[in-house]
C-alpha cells in the first residue's frame, strides 16, 4: 500500500468513527413518526409497579407521547442525577430531593420555571414551598413524608407500651423491648439510617429551624451543646444495644426485613417504609413515633415531615410541553389517589381520599406540630455528609465531643 | 538505514487520540486546579494557589483519605507480595498440580471489580454473610465482626479483598522470575552446606529481586487505583473510614460539584504516586 | 517447611478462592431464603428462574451487546494504533524514537482519577456522552501508553537487519510493517490483546462517567446499578455476576496459558 492509500485509510477510519458517533446520537433522540418520547427518572424502586400502570394510562390518554421510566438507587441518585439530567438526554421529567440537591440543580439551571402552570392549583400551596426559589416554582414536591421511626403497634400493645413523650420514657421503652428479647430499633446504618434518625433526634435539642443555616454561616457550631447532646444520645442508644448488632453494616432493606419479621420494635427510617413492611407482613399494624430527646415540657416538636420527590421539568429538554403534561397527569385527583393508596404515601395534592390503612392511621400526623426535615436545610453536600458521618462515628464507639470536633473541621472548611 | 519521512504518518492516529483525550485532559486538570470551577456553569475565576492551600491547611477529609490510602497500600503491598512470593516458591515446578493451582489462584484476576465487590459484600455481610456464619459454626463467635460496617477495620477488610483479587497475578510474575534461576546455583549452594534460609537469602532473593521490584511497584499503583472496589463496596463509608484519594476526588467532583478543587486534589494525587513509585524503584534497585 | 504444612497452606488458599466462587455459582440457582438457610450447599433443584427473571427485568442482552462491541473495537484499535507507533519508534532515529516513547510511557504514571474531570467535560462538549463511540475513543486513548510500552519492548528485539533487508528490496514502511513487524510480533500482540480485553471488559469508571442511558450501559455499570434494584437479594446479584463474567470464564478455561501470559505481560510492563 502506498502513502496515498494510507492517508485514505485514516480518512476512512475517521469516517467510521464519526458515523458511529452520529449513529449513537440518532438513536438517542429516537423520535419517529410524530411520537414524542419523554424520559422520567426517579429513585423510588418500590413504586415501579404503580408507575408502570400510571404510565400506561397516561400513554392511552396521550397516544402521541411515550414515557420511558428509569429508576436509580436513591444513594446513587443523589450523587449522579445532576450530571445525567444536564445532558438533556434523560429526565425530561425528573425528581429532586429538597436541600443540597435542589440547590445544585438550581445553580446549574436544570429546572424549568413552572410558576403559573395550571396544575399548581392541584397542590396544597403550603406544602410545595420546598420547590421554590426567589418566588419561582422550579419543582413541585409530590410526597409528604414523615421521617421518623415506624413502630409495630401490635407488639407495643402486647407489651403495654405507649409511645413516650420524653427521653426517660424513650429509654425505658427501649429497655422493655430489649428485656423481652426484641431489637428495640432496627437501624439501617449502612445507608440512610443516620440521615433519617438525626432529624427527630435533634428536632428538640435544637428547636431553632434555622439552625443549619446558622451552622453554615458560622453562627453556631457542631461542637455546641445541641449537636453534642444529640450525638451523646445516639451513643447512648448504641451503647445500650438498642440498635441491632452490626447496625452500621445493615442496609435499609435489611432493617425492613428485621421489622417485618417482628424481630424489631421500631424501624429508624420513615413513613415511606411502611408499604414495604406491609408487603412482607400484611398482618402487621404500624404507627409512627418520634424520639423526644428532652423532657415533656421542653418538647416543641412532635415529629418530622418532608415534602420531597419534587417533580421538575428539565430545562434542556426538547419535549417540555409533554413533560408538563405528565406532571399535570400525576397531579390529577384520580391518579394521585391511586399512587398514594398503592404506595402508602401521603401526597401534597389537594383533597385526596386516603383508603389504605396505614395512610389513614398516620393521617393525624398532618395535624401535629411537625418540623421540616432539618437535614434538607443543609445546603452543602459536604457538610451534610460530615454531619451524618459524626453519627456513624459515635455509633462506632467514638467519643461524641471528638466526633463533633471532627465534623466541625469539615464545616470550618466551608465557612468563610 | 533510515525509514524515511513516511514513518511519521504511523504516529498520527494514535498520537491524535492520545494528545486529545489523555494529555490535554491531564494538563487541563493542572489548569483547573487553579480555578474555582464548579463543573456545572461555564464561568470560573482564577484563585491561584487557594485550592492547594485549602487542601493542606483546612481539609481534614483529604488528610483522612490520604492516611487511609497509605494504610491500604501498606497492607496490600505487604500481604500481596508476601503471599505471592511464598506461593510462588511452592509452585515453581511445572508439575500438573502446581500448574492447576497457579491457574486457580490466578482466576480472580479476570473478574471485574464490581463482581468481586458483590461477592465480598456478601461474604462480609454481618447477618447473612458466609464469614460470620462459618465462624458461628466453628464456635468462634467472638471473632464475628461487622467487617465493612465497622470503621476501625473496614479498610483492612477491603485490603484483604484486593489481596485476594490480585495475589494470583503477582504469583505468576514471581514464578517467571524463579524459573529463570539456573538449577546449578542451588546445587552449588547445597554443596557448600547452605541451609534453606541462606539459600533463599544468597541465591533466590538476589535473582528474584527484579521480579519483586515489578510486583511491589505494580501493587502500589494498583492499590492507589482501587476505586472500583471501594466505590462498589462502601463508597468511602462509614464515617470516611474507607475513603481513599480516588473516591474522594470522584465525590468532590460529582457530588459536591467542586471541579476546580477536585482537580487540585488529583494533581496532588499524581505527585504522591510519582514520588512513591520513584522512591520504591530506587530502594529496590539498590537492594538488588 | 515440611510437606504437610506446605500442602495445608496451598489447600487453604485454594479453598479461599473456591468457596466464594462456588457460593456464587450455586446461589444463582437458589431462592433468597434457600441461600440464607444454606449458603454453601448444592441447590436443591436446578432452578434457572433467576436467570430468566434477570433477562426479563433488565436489558441484560443490550448490556452484553454493548460490552462486546466496546471491548472488541477498543482492543482492536488500541492494538492497531499502538503497533503502528511501536513500529515507528523502532524505525525512527533513537533520539526521536526515545522522545515519542517517553511521551507515551509517562502516561502510564497518570491515574485515571487525575484527568477524569476534564475528560468528562471534553466528552460532554463533543456531545459524546451516552455514545458507545465516546467510550471507545477514551478506552483507546487511555490504554495506548501501556500497549505502546509492551509492543515497543517487543519490536525492539526484532533484528533491525530484517527491516532493512526488506526496505532495500523496495518495500515501503507500510509493507514492512505488515509483512515483517506484525507477523513477528504476534506473540506480544496476543498477550497485549488479552490484557486489554480483560481491562476493557471489566472497566467501570468510564461508563460510570459517560453513560447514563440504559441502552448504552455496559455490564459492569449495569451490574453496579443492580445493587439499587435488587439490594441484598444476593442470588439475583450473583446471577448478574455470572452472566457478566461468563465470557471471561469460558475464555479463561480454554485459553488459560495465554491469559496468564497476557495479564502478566501487562503488569510486568504496566
Amino acid at each position: 500500500m502506498k502513502l496515498k492509500n494510507y492517508l485514505i485509510m485514516i480518512v476512512v477510519l475517521t469516517f467510521v468513527f464519526l458515523a458511529a458517533c452520529s449513529a449513537g446520537s440518532d438513536e438517542a433522540s429516537g423520535s419517529g413518526d410524530g411520537e414524542k418520547e419523554i424520559s422520567f427518572i426517579h429513585w423510588r424502586g418500590e413504586d415501579k409497579e404503580v408507575f408502570d400502570e400510571l404510565i400506561t394510562k397516561f400513554e392511552e390518554e396521550n397516544p402521541d407521547i411515550t414515557v420511558e421510566m428509569t429508576i436509580y438507587p436513591s444513594e446513587q441518585y443523589q450523587s449522579t442525577a445532576q450530571t445525567q439530567i444536564r445532558d438533556g438526554e434523560v429526565g425530561d421529567v425528573f425528581t429532586s430531593f429538597p436541600g443540597a440537591q435542589f440547590k445544585i440543580m438550581d445553580k446549574a439551571g436544570l429546572m424549568e420555571d413552572l410558576s403559573g402552570e395550571g396544575f399548581l392549583d392541584n397542590f396544597n400551596k403550603d406544602l410545595i414551598e420546598a420547590g421554590q426559589k426567589d418566588g419561582k416554582q422550579f419543582a413541585v414536591p409530590y410526597q409528604l413524608v414523615f421521617n421518623q421511626p415506624v413502630y409495630n403497634k401490635g407488639l407495643f400493645e402486647e407489651l403495654g407500651i405507649e409511645p413516650p413523650n420524653d427521653w426517660e420514657g424513650f429509654l425505658a421503652m427501649n429497655e422493655k423491648l430489649k428485656e423481652n428479647g426484641y431489637t428495640p430499633i432496627a437501624f439501617p446504618g449502612a445507608d440512610i439510617g443516620a440521615g433519617q434518625l438525626m432529624n427527630s433526634m435533634m428536632m428538640n435539642n435544637a428547636p431553632d429551624e434555622e439552625i443549619f443555616t446558622k451552622l453554615e454561616n458560622g453562627e453556631t457550631k457542631l461542637t455546641d451543646e445541641w449537636w453534642v447532646k444529640t450525638l451523646t444520645q445516639f451513643k447512648e442508644l448504641a451503647d445500650k444495644d438498642y440498635f441491632q448488632k452490626d447496625s452500621l453494616g445493615t442496609k435499609h432493606d435489611g432493617a425492613i426485613a428485621l421489622m417485618a419479621q417482628e424481630k424489631a420494635g421500631m424501624l429508624a427510617s420513615g413513613s415511606y417504609a411502611m408499604a414495604s413492611i406491609k408487603e412482607q407482613n400484611p398482618d402487621m399494624e404500624l404507627g409512627l413515633l418520634a424520639p423526644i430527646t428532652v423532657s415533656a415540657d421542653e418538647a416543641e416538636y412532635e415529629g418530622i415531615h418532608t415534602t420531597t420527590f419534587m417533580l421538575a421539568v428539565n430545562s434542556n429538554s426538547d419535549s417540555k410541553p409533554e413533560a408538563k403534561k405528565f406532571i399535570e397527569f400525576l397531579s390529577q385527583k384520580e391518579n394521585a389517589e391511586k399512587y398514594a393508596n398503592e404506595t402508602g404515601q401521603h401526597l401534597t395534592v389537594n383533597d385526596l381520599e386516603y383508603e389504605s390503612e396505614e395512610l389513614k392511621s398516620t393521617a393525624h400526623w398532618m395535624e401535629k406540630n411537625t418540623r421540616f426535615h432539618p437535614r434538607y436545610l443543609i445546603s452543602s453536600a459536604d457538610i451534610q455528609k460530615a454531619v451524618e458521618a459524626s453519627i456513624q462515628a459515635v455509633i462506632g464507639g467514638q467519643d461524641p465531643e471528638q466526633a463533633a470536633k471532627e465534623a466541625q473541621q469539615v464545616v470550618d472548611q466551608f465557612v468563610e | 538505514m533510515k525509514a524515511g519521512k513516511s514513518i511519521y504518518l504511523f504516529l498520527i492516529p494514535g498520537l491524535i487520540l492520545y494528545l486529545m483525550f489523555f494529555i490535554y485532559p491531564t494538563l487541563s486538570a493542572l489548569f483547573y486546579s487553579f480555578t474555582n470551577w464548579d463543573g456545572l456553569t461555564a464561568d470560573f475565576d482564577f484563585v491561584g494557589m487557594a485550592n492547594y492551600v485549602e487542601i493542606f491547611t483546612k481539609d481534614s477529609i483529604f488528610k483522612k483519605a490520604f492516611v487511609n490510602n497509605l494504610e491500604f497500600m501498606l497492607f496490600v503491598v505487604i500481604f500481596q507480595t508476601l503471599f505471592s512470593l511464598v506461593f510462588a516458591l511452592m509452585l515453581t515446578k511445572n508439575s500438573t498440580a502446581s500448574i492447576f493451582l497457579r491457574a486457580l489462584y490466578f482466576f480472580p484476576t479476570i473478574l471485574s471489580s464490581v463482581s468481586v465487590a458483590f461477592i465480598w459484600t456478601y461474604m462480609y455481610d454481618p447477618n447473612l454473610g458466609l464469614i460470620n456464619k462459618l465462624l458461628d459454626l466453628a464456635n468462634l463467635e467472638f471473632l464475628t465482626m461487622n467487617w465493612i460496617g465497622d470503621g476501625d477495620i473496614a479498610i483492612y477488610s477491603i485490603s484483604a479483598v484486593q489481596v485476594w483479587f490480585h495475589t494470583g497475578q503477582m504469583l505468576i510474575i514471581f514464578v517467571a522470575g524463579l524459573q529463570g534461576i539456573p538449577k546449578d546455583l542451588y546445587e552449588v549452594a547445597k554443596m557448600e552446606g547452605a541451609n534453606k534460609w541462606q539459600t533463599f537469602r544468597k541465591v533466590t532473593w538476589p535473582l528474584v529481586a527484579p521480579a519483586a521490584t515489578i510486583v511491589v511497584a505494580y501493587t502500589t499503583i494498583q492499590s492507589f487505583k482501587a476505586f472500583d472496589l471501594i466505590f462498589a463496596m462502601t463508597r468511602g463509608g462509614p464515617n470516611y473510614s474507607t475513603e481513599i484519594l480516588a473516591t474522594l476526588i470522584y465525590n468532590t467532583a460529582f457530588r459536591s460539584y467542586r471541579f476546580g478543587y477536585a482537580s487540585a486534589e488529583s494533581v496532588i494525587f499524581m505527585i504522591v504516586i510519582a514520588i512513591i513509585t520513584f522512591t520504591q524503584m530506587r530502594l529496590l534497585r539498590s537492594r538488588a | 517447611m515440611d510437606k504437610l504444612g506446605k500442602r495445608t497452606m496451598l489447600l487453604v488458599y485454594a479453598l479461599i478462592i473456591i468457596v466464594p466462587m462456588l457460593t456464587v455459582i450455586f446461589s444463582t440457582l437458589k431462592t433468597t431464603s434457600e441461600m440464607y438457610a444454606n449458603p454453601i450447599g448444592l441447590p436443591e433443584t436446578l432452578n434457572i428462574e433467576n436467570y430468566i427473571q434477570i433477562f426479563n427485568e433488565t436489558s441484560m442482552g443490550t448490556y452484553f451487546k454493548n460490552s462486546v462491541i466496546v471491548t472488541i473495537v477498543s482492543v482492536f484499535f488500541t492494538l492497531f494504533f499502538a503497533s503502528l507507533i511501536a513500529y515507528a519508534i523502532t524505525r525512527m532515529s533513537p533520539w526521536k524514537g526515545g522522545i515519542v516513547f517517553g511521551l507515551f510511557t509517562i502516561g502510564m504514571m497518570v491515574p485515571a482519577q487525575v484527568n477524569m474531570i476534564p475528560l468528562y467535560s471534553l466528552i460532554y462538549s463533543l456531545d459524546l456522552t451516552n455514545t458507545l463511540s465516546g467510550l471507545m475513543i477514551v478506552n483507546i486513548s487511555v490504554t495506548l501508553p501501556v500497549a505502546v510500552f509492551i509492543l515497543t519492548g517487543f519490536m525492539k528485539t526484532i533484528p533491525k537487519e530484517l527491516f532493512e533487508a526488506c526496505t532495500i528490496d523496495g518495500a515501503n514502511n507500510w509493507q514492512v510493517y505488515r509483512r515483517i513487524a506484525i507477523p513477528l510480533s504476534l506473540p506480544s500482540l496476543s498477550a497485549t490483546a488479552i490484557f486489554l480485553f480483560v481491562m476493557h471488559w471489566n472497566d467501570l469508571l468510564y461508563p460510570l462517567l459517560f453513560i447514563t442511558k440504559d441502552e448504552y450501559k455496559t455490564l459492569p455499570l449495569a451490574l453496579l446499578e443492580f445493587q439499587g434494584q435488587y439490594m441484598t437479594n444476593y442470588p439475583m446479584l450473583f446471577t448478574g455476576v455470572m452472566i457478566a463474567s461468563a465470557p471471561m470464564i469460558i475464555a479463561y478455561i480454554f485459553l488459560q496459558r495465554y491469559f496468564i501470559a497476557g495479564m502478566t505481560a501487562g503488569s510486568v510492563k504496566g
